[in-house]
């Protein structure tokens, strides 16, 4: 550890220099649009994504270019305008107003669908590795501006669905301004109400209503163009072609949109109304999943999780340091994308059919996630043991392992066990005596009660483990901090090992390097 | 190797002021996008304006005689609107519910109501009350204790909140609508309310929330 300070102090002094020539590198490699793939666009389909992608993204804003000439972006009158568009505007027999709006509404569907499977195809070739981070980090950007383009997009409508994912949208980042006491700093967060800053920016005001409308008006146009202008701006700097695609394959595109425009009329709902949520309600189908993954977690975890995922997936894009980009030499990377997917449609296919349990569900989820990630460790330790010729010990990754191990038990002893008051043994004996006693009072009384009269009253069963469970304090929290010191305690140890292990590595090299250096200077 | 270095930190030094002027662009185009009425660099930790709240006859006590009797109404809350109206009314679902009386406290007239903004505290849907343990454990995923009663019950993410109970919730007491299934977080917002002549009044509203 000690011997790695010099080495970083040195690091840290250059630094600025060292990620000039880093960032200048990657961005010159940049390919947004796969357009310098044309050659292998030719004999596999999967390249054909990027140029597929620019296509539909132009389409989708002709159209709604056209679009924007109807449309009345005033909350009694928008429904109408769309109903109008739809049924009103035709030539003949050609329903024109609907095509268009077909082609808007499927053409962002199918940008969805091809940026997302084009994440995976760099995801599971490790296209992002070789200084191509960048193309990566845009493409998952452009994935997530598009999400919010088609949620800003279907508030337009003014629906019932929209009006409601809009309102579950915009109440998300409200719980950026509930930090938890306990948490450092968490107090002064609260102070400068960033979470209703969020919301109100989003909303233009505190509740959703004409500014809303007039605001997502706005964002949608804007999410749509300014990229496109940066992109453009680019093309004419240094003059390529934009598309890797054949005209043929640009009718095609068209040609299957237009089709499904023409087979299935863009759905317009019923109009939104602020004083009942229908049941079931549910968002658009690229939310679907994360819908649902709302149902199984206490909102705040639920909202710092759901701004963190994309986050994540780009850190671990950037754990992932060794060359080989062969789908059996990076597993673990491997099996982060699948179980991605796996819960992209499980999760969809769970919300469709009505099934949430917060306290069945969720700890299998975090099981499962745990599981992929040893799969994939496994997997890759054999690997790298066979690469290497190397005994089992030596590249086993012991910190990682118990990283993982920590992480399953505690996330399912809390759900499971959360609600510790069941494993007190005073607190069951006692238990059933007050029961029947509330129920002397209220015919209605649960255990629930009754444990919560002998929290109250008998603070000396410590039925929470301490007796600080103050409001707001989470059950189970204990075994969060346990949990949270664990997993401190494993990186803190892993950093100090591994910094110990660089430090020496770099002074090895430094000697060598001396060592060849001198022979040379004494000759001369 | 001198000479780079002297040319790093005069990079360095240089940026400073080019950050700076940056992140006051930067804030300037928050303060653009955030509509207050509090000014200058204060705006921008601003909580949301609240406008002032008027007193409104939502229920006569007639309408509620026996138990589980329960009105849906709307409270106008006016809140400032950032056009040359100055003032919008935002529209604030309730429920009152009158309870049994095995729930309440004889003395206190008060508590034989529950009177709750229906906006759930989750993430803002309007949520019902549902009668029938049918619907409750077929749409909401909740099967209730036997003997059973009405519970509030959102579409969205299917919290059950039971009106009888009450959860102590930070700064402000016990309040009624124990969570007892769903992932929200709180009991629902309130509603402080009066009983005179025989009407119920609103008198204000629990703030936070997006109506």
């Amino acid at each position: 550890m000690v011997k790695a300070i010099p080495y970083l102090i040195r690091g840290l002094a250059g630094a600025p220099g060292t990620f000039l020539k880093w960032f200048q590198e990657r961005w010159t490699k940049m390919e947004l649009f796969d357009e310098g793939r044309t050659q292998q666009a030719r004999t596999n389909p999967w390249y054909t994504l990027g140029g597929m992608w620019y296509w539909v993204w132009m389409l989708v804003i002709l159209s709604g270019v056209v679009l924007m000439v109807y449309y009345v972006p005033v909350t009694d009158q928008a429904y109408h305008s769309i109903e109008r568009i739809q049924h009103n505007w035709r030539w003949g027999p050609l329903p024109i107003g609907s095509l268009v709006r077909g082609l808007h509404k499927y053409g962002a569907d199918a940008f969805i669908i091809l940026a997302t499977l084009r994440v995976y195809r760099m995801w599971f070739t490790g296209e992002y590795k070789q200084g191509n981070e960048f193309t990566f980090i845009i493409a998952l950007l452009l994935l997530i501006i598009g999400m919010y383009s088609g949620l800003t997009g279907y508030l337009l409508i003014w629906n019932q669905r929209a009006l409601w994912a809009t309102k579950v949208m915009a109440t998300f980042p409200t719980y950026l301004d509930q930090n938890p006491g306990w948490l450092p700093g968490g107090d002064f967060i609260n102070w400068t109400n960033q979470g209703k800053t969020t919301a109100q920016i989003l909303l233009g005001g505190t509740s959703i209503g004409p500014a809303t409308v007039t605001r997502f008006y706005a964002f949608h146009f804007m999410l749509s163009f300014i990229p496109m202008i940066f992109f453009e701006l680019r093309v004419y700097r240094r003059g390529f072609k934009r598309m890797n695609i054949s005209h043929w394959a640009k009718l095609a595109v068209f040609g299957v949109i237009l089709a499904i425009a023409i087979m299935i009329p863009a759905a317009q709902g019923s109009p939104a109304n602020p004083e009942v949520t229908p049941n079931p309600i549910l968002s658009d189908w690229y939310f679907l999943a994360m819908y649902h993954f709302l149902k199984l977690q206490d909102p705040y975890l639920a909202t710092v999780l759901t701004v963190a995922i994309p986050f994540l997936v780009l850190g671990s894009m950037f754990l992932d340091r060794r060359p080989e980009r062969e789908w059996g030499k990076r597993q673990i990377f491997n099996w982060i994308g699948i179980g991605g997917l796996i819960y992209f449609i499980v999760f969809s296919f769970l919300i469709l059919n009505g099934i949430a349990d917060l306290h069945r569900d969720a700890p299998l989820w975090y099981f499962s996630m745990g599981g992929f990630l040893l799969a994939g460790y496994l997997q890759d330790w054999a690997y790298v043991m066979r690469r290497d010729q190397k005994r089992w010990w030596e590249t086993f990754h012991i910190f990682f392992v118990a990283f993982i191990l920590v992480s399953m038990s505690a996330n399912t002893l809390y759900h499971y066990f959360g609600d510790i008051r069941e494993w007190n043994v005073l607190g069951q004996a006692e238990m059933p005596k007050v029961l029947a006693r509330l129920q002397q009072a209220n015919p209605l009384a649960t255990p629930d009660m009754a444990f919560e009269w002998l929290e109250k009253n008998r603070p000396a069963l410590n039925l929470w483990f301490t007796s600080k469970k103050g409001p707001g304090k989470p059950p189970g929290m204990e075994l969060w901090l346990v949990h949270v010191v664990a997993w401190l305690g494993i990186i803190a140890s892993g950093i100090v090992i591994g910094l110990g292990r660089w430090g020496r590595r770099k002074e090895a090299e430094e000697q060598a390097a001396l060592a060849k250096a001198k022979p040379r200077a004494a000759g001369a | 190797m001198k000479e780079n270095q002297r040319r790093i930190f005069l990079k360095a030094i240089t940026s400073i002021p080019i950050l700076g002027g940056a992140v006051m662009a930067a804030s300037a185009l928050i303060r653009y996008f955030k509509p207050t009425t509090v000014g200058g660099v204060k705006g921008l930790v601003a909580p949301p304006d609240e406008a002032g709240s008027s007193v409104q006859i939502v229920a006569a006590l007639s309408e509620l005689t026996q138990p589980w009797d329960f009105k849906e109404f709307i409270y106008i809350r006016k809140s400032v609107e950032y056009s040359s109206r100055k003032i919008q009314g935002a529209k604030i679902p309730g429920f009152v519910v009158r309870l049994p009386d095995e729930f309440t406290d004889p003395k206190d007239p008060k508590s034989r109501f529950v009177v709750v903004q229906r906006i759930c505290p989750h993430l803002g849907c309007t949520f019902n009350f549902v009668k029938s343990p049918e619907e409750l454990s077929g749409g909401y995923n909740y099967k209730p204790p036997m003997p059973t009663h009405p519970y509030f019950a959102c579409p969205c993410h299917l919290s059950v909140y039971d009106p009888t109970r009450k959860t102590e919730v930070n700064l402000q007491g016990p309040l009624p609508g124990k969570v007892v299934s769903g992932p929200a977080p709180r009991p629902p917002r309130t509603m402080s309310f009066d009983i005179k002549d025989g009407q119920i009044l609103i008198t204000g509203t629990e703030g936070g929330g997006v109506g």
